[in-house]
């Protein structure tokens, strides 16, 4: 290649990368409908191939798969909010019984003997405890209130996406093929291999994933289950597993998030029993309401995960040094937030494809 | 009855080139109409122009080609011989359907050819989707390259 094509392809480069700088945030929303969809269809491509065989029909197929998992989500969300209401309900009586007003007393006075004195003085008088619990019982509502009114917004992305899952999830293989027209007959082998190492990495991440993820939601509903037996008085023990199951997705971070939801009722459910307030982890560490019982429970759901669970379904999926997962979590967090940590080692293993292949074609171009 | 239905839905094939060319391919052999559609569904075709390397010699091997049409020359580079010239409905490469080693010879266009290429990575997924007809095809597979190894036996007994 001669110099002036050299700067006009430069030039050619700058100009595009400059469009689509400009470009990209209208894009953004449609690029992470389109990557939930593809998330969904490699979710369930192979039972779509699978039913496919036995029904004659793909669209049939899709449809029944999809209707039967919309369903599903439906009556899981439908349970979880009315749940979650008459959880609300419940505690707002409670608030309004004139006992609760002395319990939060004894709590603040008992929180304040029992720790350094340093710390005491921070834990604030029963009075403004009780206005503190107001203030956030008003935050919580007007954020599930917020969450109503963006609804309408999660609608319409949850119905762009289904469509766009179902689109995808009859013309897969048809889409597959019209990309790899665009290959070069010269580069056609090697493309090829790579869609193929990219799909697998995908989707074998995907499957360890949801595995680890069961599993995980599995183990917190027993540990809440045993906690119970203890006298924990935790309710919705199915939907919170299901969110530590879910939050295990993000690597890291995720499993945190997890406990927050059961510590939440717990300590809802609990305030005002005087032998959950003195209740003793191991009969010797204080744990008030059950908090370190329940911590300590997720840190062994957790461990059980990560030593046995995960090495064992997810394996190496991606193949990724831990210290690389670590820094890909950071930049996927900083540019896009929890979404952005969900899909980072994805990427960041498609990624690792790409640039191997890549690496590949460039010391075998003589070959190609 | 069987024999009617088959028939009867391989007179449709024959409507579709690419099913008609895989038809004649010995791998493709013994399937039933619904599972070669499923096969062709995975294919690629593809146009090489004259004189276009369809492969070269040691380069990554990914599967078997099938020409539509046209002709391809396989090729030795480094003797500079040709092995064999192919034509229409002939096939090559499919030992590249099983093993990961490279080219062992070059392939060439000698005419403008529209070819149908099956890879490796379709028989897997194939094999993923649908473990009945992969098997039917790795079957098929082997017995082609069996056939050929008696007769490489024959030749090599009569030199």
């Amino acid at each position: 290649m001669n110099p002036i094509q050299k700067i006009y392809r430069l030039l050619f480069f700058i100009i595009i990368g400059g469009l689509a700088w400009n470009i990209l945030p209208f894009l953004a929303s449609i690029i992470g409908m389109l990557l939930f969809s593809f998330l969904f269809t490699t979710i369930f491509l192979p039972s779509v191939d699978h039913l496919e065989r036995y029904l004659k029909s793909r669209i049939i197929g899709v449809f029944l798969i999809l209707s039967s998992v919309t369903i599903m989500i439906i009556l899981f969300f439908g349970a979880f909010i009315s749940n979650v209401g008459f959880q609300i309900k419940l505690f707002t009586q409670k608030i309004q019984n004139d006992d609760f007003t002395s319990n939060l007393e004894t709590v603040a006075s008992r929180l304040k003997s029992s720790l350094p004195e340093f710390f005491g003085n921070l834990v604030p008088e029963g009075d403004k405890l009780i206005l503190m619990a107001k203030g956030s019982l008003i935050t919580l509502f007007q954020q599930i209130l917020s969450l109503v009114g963006s609804a309408g917004g999660f609608l319409f992305i949850s119905v762009m996406v289904l469509l766009f899952t179902i689109i995808l999830l009859i013309e897969y293989h048809d889409f597959k093929r019209t990309l790899v027209r665009f290959i070069p007959n010269k580069y056609l082998e090697v493309g090829l291999r790579m869609i193929y190492n990219i799909e697998q990495q995908i989707s074998k991440y995907l499957r360890g994933q949801i595995l680890a993820a069961s599993s995980v939601a599995i183990l917190s509903i027993i540990g809440l289950f045993i906690l119970n037996q203890l006298g924990a008085n935790i309710t919705l023990i199915i939907f919170i597993g299901i969110i530590a199951g879910l939050a295990n997705l993000i690597p890291m971070v995720g499993p945190f998030f997890g406990m927050i939801p059961a510590i939440l009722i717990a300590l809802m459910n609990n305030i005002g029993d005087e032998a959950a307030l003195y209740h003793q982890l191991f009969g010797a560490i204080p744990s008030p309401f059950f908090i370190f019982d329940i911590i300590l429970m997720f840190i062994i759901v957790q461990q059980i995960d990560n030593n046995f669970i995960t090495p064992i379904v997810v394996g190496e999926s991606v193949g990724l040094h831990p210290m690389a997962v670590m820094i890909v979590l950071l930049i996927g967090g900083t540019l896009m937030g929890p979404l952005g940590m969900l899909f980072a080692i994805p990427t960041a293993g498609v990624l690792k494809v790409i640039i191997s292949e890549f690496i590949f074609i460039s010391k075998n171009s003589h070959l190609l | 009855m069987k024999a009617i239905y088959k028939n009867y839905f391989r007179k449709k094939n024959l409507l579709n080139p690419v099913l008609e060319a895989l038809n004649h391919v010995p791998i493709f052999e013994n399937l039933l109409s619904s599972e070669l559609k499923e096969v062709a569904k995975l294919t690629h075709e593809r146009t090489y122009k004259k004189n276009e390397f369809i492969f070269k010699k040691m380069a990554p091997a990914e599967g078997m080609y099938v020409i539509l049409s046209g002709n391809v020359q396989i090729v030795d580079p480094d003797s500079d011989i040709t092995i064999t010239s192919l034509k229409e409905n002939d096939f090559f490469g499919e030992l590249a359907l099983l093993d990961e080693e490279p080219r062992s010879a070059s392939a060439i266009a000698i005419t403008q050819s529209r070819l149908i290429g099956f890879f490796r990575t379709d028989l897997l997924t194939l094999m993923e989707r649908s473990p009945e007809l992969g098997n039917k095809l790795l079957l098929n597979l082997s017995r082609v390259l069996g056939e050929r190894l008696r007769r490489t036996n024959q030749e090599l007994t009569k030199i």
